[in-house]
């Protein structure tokens, strides 16, 4: 043999046997075998394979604690309290973490691994969320950029508030090499339980709604993860300022099909506020001036901030935050006082909770499902 | 191009699944010192100055955000912003950054004829940091590439 080459082989063959040590070491010493998860004081209690991340162990066992990043530590909604001592906070923990969460033993799900035995806390609702395996029985195009997305549950039912949201299980797809999951609220009413409809608009660069809008076909088999969410009608006799743009309608689509066909909460007046650009970004219009016609609590309010004149639109014009300054300040009686519904990007909300600040409404009234 | 350690560690980084699921550096065959290389030559030739470029972003971005998630009209430009949950961390290292993308294309160009990276820039506030402090565009066919003729187009028509 050549002398030149025994230094690369020798260093290849070393290299070979340490990495064949380190795999059967890894075996050994990372195998933390059976291990205990007890969830709230042992009300649940389960017995699972220890060394992966917490949330992904939890959604084996069929509990889906909220992720909208799916376990890569980008979204911080997986928060749970750990209770057991796992060493301090991870850097990729801290900057969805306030002090008061780190005193009370918050963690993020996907960051803690399970490598000896768990005592955690759940909300009790998150035991009543399932995985769905669902088929798309239709897609309509709303606008240019917004598709309203029906799922057919295929014999498997779901019950949930309306207003809450479930999380779209987005496979590998195109140069897309990992699953996601993504939350989106549902604009179906929950007396049809064997459908799910979403509202999905087009980010550019979006991973999930790329994938609805240019890869999802009508017939596609699709899993989604719910229902979630904190995001409903309030019982009071409040009157319901509720305001929205784009797919922001779909939560708001379900609690107003879900109230007038219920009769629910009959002393609440319903006022709803919807903002688009132009008559090509503005959708349902005549089914929602239809419902305000034939049910006289409710009254809706569209707005175009940039109509063009050949549209000859006739509604409100402006950006839907003065629309409904405007209202709030001459049209809408407040005696039986306001609760605020929100749902848009959070620059909509906070400029919507100044308006309805500024014209009185406190903010423990004001109630909003940010998309961030 | 002898790299150190930092970019090292930020190029692994880049790639699909570590920090997004796309990754940053799209279909490119380019190493990514290449890439920024090649950038820093167009940005000179084109006579943009990355610090200036990152200041008409965020500008864009600021005007854009007065539409409320809607598109709005800003001089010659159609403006949308958006936001996601959560926050994306540097490849460098150097900071975290609020998940949202900001698209600007021409208002009279109708979204459906628009192709992203040829018409539309696409666009993110750590976009916006990898391009001031790294002089990193991202690699063709990432979502978010920062095609340096692009922006010198759309940034003279604000």
């Amino acid at each position: 043999m050549s002398p030149i080459l025994v230094g690369p082989l020798a260093v290849a063959g070393l290299s070979t046997v340490l990495a064949f040590l380190i795999a059967i070491l890894d075996k050994f010493l990372n195998n933390y075998g059976q291990l205990k998860i007890s969830i709230n004081g042992g009300k649940k209690e389960l017995v699972v394979k220890g060394g992966s991340p917490l949330l992904g162990t939890l959604a084996a066992e069929g509990i889906f604690v909220p992720s909208a990043c799916g376990g890569r530590g980008t979204c911080g909604a997986c928060k749970c309290k750990v209770l057991t001592d796992v060493g301090p906070h991870l850097p990729t923990e801290m900057p969805y973490m306030s002090p008061k969460d780190i005193e009370g033993n918050v963690r993020l799900a996907c960051q803690v691994k399970v490598r000896k035995d768990l005592e955690i806390e759940l909300p009790e609702e998150l035991f009543s969320i399932k995985k769905l395996k669902t088929r798309v029985e239709r897609i309509k195009d709303l606008t240019y950029d917004i598709k309203e997305v029906l799922l057919s549950l295929e014999g498997q039912t779901i019950e949930f508030e309306a207003g809450q949201y479930v999380q779209l299980v987005v496979p590998p797809y195109g140069d897309i090499p990992e699953s996601a999951q993504r939350a989106y609220s549902m604009s179906s009413r929950p007396s049809d339980s064997a459908h799910v409809e979403l509202l999905v608009r087009l980010v550019p660069g979006g991973i999930a709604t790329t994938w609805v809008h240019k890869f999802l076909k009508e017939g596609d088999s699709v899993e989604i993860v719910g229902p979630f969410g904190e995001f409903r009608i309030h019982d009071t006799t409040a009157s319901m300022i509720c305001v929205a743009g784009g797919s922001g309608m779909a939560p708001f689509k379900s609690i107003l099909n879900h109230m007038k066909e219920t009769g629910a909460f009959p002393e609440k007046e319903i006022w709803y506020f919807f903002g688009a650009r132009t008559t090509k970004d503005m959708f349902y219009l005549d089914e929602l001036s239809a419902l305000a016609k034939a049910w006289p609590r409710f009254h809706f309010v569209a707005a175009l901030s940039e109509p063009k004149p050949e549209e000859n639109w006739k509604g409100d014009v402006g950006l839907i935050t003065d629309v409904l300054d405007r209202y709030l300040q001459g049209k809408i009686d407040k005696k039986k006082g306001l609760e605020g519904y929100l749902c848009g990007s959070p620059g909509m909300i906070n400029a919507c909770i100044n308006v309805m600040k500024k014209n009185g409404m406190t903010e423990d009234k004001i109630y909003f499902d940010k998309f961030a | 191009m002898k790299l150190r350690p930092i970019e090292k560690d930020a190029f692994g980084r880049m790639g699909p699944g570590t920090i997004t699921a796309q990754g940053f550096l799209g279909n490119d065959s380019r190493a990514p010192e290449e890439i920024i290389a090649e950038d820093e030559m167009e940005f000179a030739r084109l006579g943009l100055d990355f610090e200036a470029v990152a200041d008409e972003l965020e500008n864009l971005k600021i005007e854009g955000e007065k539409g409320l998630g809607e598109p709005l009209t800003v001089g010659k430009l159609l403006i949308q912003t958006g936001d996601a949950r959560g926050m994306l961390p540097c490849p460098y290292g150097d900071g975290l950054h609020h998940k949202n993308a900001v698209s600007v294309r021409l208002a009279d160009q109708p979204a459906e004829s628009c192709v992203e990276g040829e018409d539309m820039l696409v666009f993110s506030d750590l976009s916006i940091h990898l391009l001031r402090v790294h002089h990193f565009c991202q690699g063709r066919g990432s979502p978010f590439r920062l095609e340096p003729a692009l922006m010198a187009r759309l940034v003279k028509e604000r």
